[in-house]
């Protein structure tokens, strides 16, 4: 059945699409505005972003950011895909429906308290605050982004491949690597990204367990917002933008290839 | 020409009726349960070494488990397994010397047809060039010479199938278990195959436990034939002991086809009995030593005949062995046809006829009246 486009079809879409990109679009225009001033146009520059790469404060946060994100995201890709192929895979131990509601519950914690619990943590075991903090703060919490998209992915897992591979005479340890990881590839994949977005954004888990030496960037844009938004920060954000966009886009269309591909494939089998 | 020789070759292989031949492998009163019901109960059986050992059942009674018992997914909730003289209890899968060939396939989706093929020997440690032969090799027994380098999901289920019966004998295991291996193909290749299969087990060796739905695959192609019920082994024997000598009414009526009648025992002279059936028939039959020390008058008892044991006529017959009804279908099947015939008290005989000349020797049309009678020694009696 196909919808025609009605007037209040088109109407709905603008409101929805206005709702959801009228702020990220004003903010990238500003971001190329001449002017001191944030809201008053004063005709097209890229002077703010000149001033942003000689801002040495802004670089730094963000090179910091950066490591966390690639260093937390790595590990908790590791640790969420064990915890996610041993919930999943040892269904008899005691406790199991413990372990997977523990595994659950920091999704709707409340950052606030796991940043503090954690900041408890540090200063308890007197852990100097700055970058291994943030990131092993960070592990934490996104881990278990990881264990819930990887567990899906191995629900739906066909375990007698895992069987056929070992009959096969391959084992435990090489089947998981050569079956069982391929097969759930994507899905750990996935889970590494979510884990690296959730790094890169999270504020509030960082300013508690962070220390002076490791400032990331969104603490950095929040206490520069604070003295007033700048268009510096306008072309931070921007900067920021592009690359979850091409982020975003590039996992989309590794995607997509893959699908032509073996659509192809099947085509050239069966046509 | 190849099976005919090998038939009469494989005439004379018979381990289980000399009683010092060594079981290659033994089930020895293995159960397995889950959640508390019995899938295999306290199932005991031999398999020997070169054995084609077939296992039939109704779906749900178990074949599968005893597959992957042996195979070493599944750990026996009471009893062991001994193969080839090593108990296998606590082996991992990957260490036992044998492979299986699963019901649904699990074939690796993101390897081609060569790669699946080649993950078994590539365990092993096999050098390239030998791996290539042997691949080459299966391949073409399977028939799949050009889709070496398909991935699974670009192949029909039946060539799926081939590519995991190839996966499962490359290894040239010491015991295969297939798990309706044959399944999906059409019935020209399963012909094929099967008298491939038989000759290729031969020439290697190896020791064959498969499942089938197929009850005439079983009985070409197996040695022996296990018929399961409800995770209970309930007969073991060749074809044509299972056939023309079950042991009870579950496995004659599981078998082929088989008409049962059930009756009373009225008297008894040597070795022949009379009965009376529900329906008013009397029958004079034969009944085996075992039954007939236990058969007294005025005892229930069934005795069981197949449709081809039947004589059809479409006139009238007296004597005892003789039953008349309405003929309530036909079915032409070719090489024989097949009637159905209403008794008058409901109940529906089975008679098959050999059409031995192009013309019917019998002019019989729906809703005759059709006499059948039968020697009486065409049957069996059965324990109830
Ligand atoms: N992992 C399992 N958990 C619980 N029950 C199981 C499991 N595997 C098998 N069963 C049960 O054990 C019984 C036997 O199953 P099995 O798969 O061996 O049957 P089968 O004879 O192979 O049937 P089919 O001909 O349909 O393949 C069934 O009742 C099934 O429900
Ligand atoms: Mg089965």
């Amino acid at each position: 059945m196909r919808q025609g486009w009605t007037a209040f079809n088109i109407v709905s879409v603008i409101i929805g699409f206005s709702f959801l990109y009228l702020p990220i679009v004003l903010l990238v225009i500003y971001s190329f505005n001449a002017s001191q001033l944030v809201t008053v146009w004063a005709g097209f520059s890229t002077r703010w972003y000149v001033q942003l790469f000689n801002n040495q404060g802004l670089l730094d946060a963000a090179w910091v950011t950066l490591r966390v994100g690639v260093l937390s995201a790595t590990v908790a890709t590791l640790l969420g895909t064990f915890a996610a192929v041993a919930l999943t895979r040892y269904t008899r131990f005691r406790g199991r429906v413990l372990f997977t509601g523990m595994v659950y519950a920091p999704l709707v914690m409340p950052e606030v308290i796991t940043g503090l619990s954690l900041l408890l943590l540090f200063v308890a075991i007197d852990f100097d605050r700055g970058f291994w903090t943030v990131t092993l703060a960070h592990i934490t919490f996104s881990m278990c982004f990881v264990a819930v998209i990887v567990q899906s992915k191995l629900l739906s897992f066909d375990r007698s491949l895992e069987e056929a591979a070992m009959d096969l005479g391959a084992t435990p340890a090489k089947t998981f690597l050569s079956i069982t990881l391929p097969v759930i590839w994507p899905a750990v994949a996935a889970g590494w990204l979510l884990a690296f977005t959730l790094s890169l954004d999270d504020l509030v888990v960082a300013s508690f367990t962070t220390g002076p030496a490791a400032t990331t960037l969104p603490m950095k844009i929040y206490s520069a917002v604070r003295l007033g938004v700048t268009p510096e920060i306008n072309a931070v954000c921007t900067i920021l933008i592009a690359i979850v966009t091409v982020g975003v886009l590039s996992a989309t269309l590794v995607n997509k290839r893959r699908e032509v591909r073996r659509a192809r494939e099947s085509q050239v089998a069966f046509g | 020409m190849k099976t005919k020789s090998l038939g009469s070759v494989r005439k004379s292989f018979s381990p289980w009726t000399d009683p010092d031949a060594k079981p290659f492998i033994r089930f020895e009163n293995v159960t397995k349960t889950f959640d508390g019901t019995a899938a295999i109960d306290d199932l005991s059986a031999d398999v020997y070494e070169r054995e084609f050992f077939a296992l039939l059942g109704a779906s749900g009674s178990g074949k599968s488990t005893l597959l992957r018992l042996l195979a070493g997914f599944e750990t026996p909730t009471r009893g062991r397994i001994v193969l080839d003289g090593e108990d296998m209890t606590g082996i991992p899968p990957h260490k036992r010397p044998v492979n299986m060939m699963f019901q649904s396939y699990a074939l690796f989706p993101h390897m081609n047809v060569e790669q699946n093929i080649a993950f078994g020997l590539k365990q092993d440690g096999m050098a390239k060039s030998e791996r290539n032969d042997r691949i080459a090799e299966v391949l073409k027994l399977v028939k799949l010479e050009n889709y070496g380098r398909r991935k699974p999901h670009q192949l029909s289920g039946g060539q799926q199938q081939r590519v995991a019966l190839a996966r499962s004998l490359v290894k040239r295991p010491k015991v295969l278990l297939l798990d309706e291996p044959l399944g999906a193909l059409d019935k020209k290749l399963r012909e094929e195959t099967q008298f491939e299969l038989t000759d290729l087990q031969y020439e290697l060796g190896i020791t064959f436990i498969m499942v089938t739905h197929d009850q005439e695959e079983a009985m070409t192609m197996a040695d022996r034939i296990a018929v399961m019920g409800d995770g209970r082994i309930l007969q073991i024997g060749t074809p044509p002991e299972i056939y023309e000598a079950p042991t009870s009414r579950f496995v004659a009526d599981f078998i082929g086809t088989v008409n049962i009648f059930d009756g009373t025992v009225t008297a008894r002279n040597g070795d022949r009995l009379k009965l009376e059936t529900g329906a008013g028939h009397l029958l004079e039959v034969d009944a085996n030593e075992e039954s007939v020390s236990r058969a007294r008058s005025g005892e229930k008892a069934a005795y069981a005949v197949r449709p081809e044991k039947l004589r059809i006529s479409a006139k009238e017959l007296t004597g005892p062995n003789v039953l008349s009804g309405e003929v309530w279908e036909i079915a032409y099947i070719g090489d024989m046809t097949s009637f159905h015939l209403k008794m008058d008290d409901g109940k529906i005989v089975r008679v098959s006829m050999v059409n031995a000349s192009r013309e019917s020797p019998v002019q019989l049309t729906w809703h005759d009246r059709a006499w059948v009678s039968f020697d009486p020694d065409a049957g069996l009696l059965l324990a109830n």
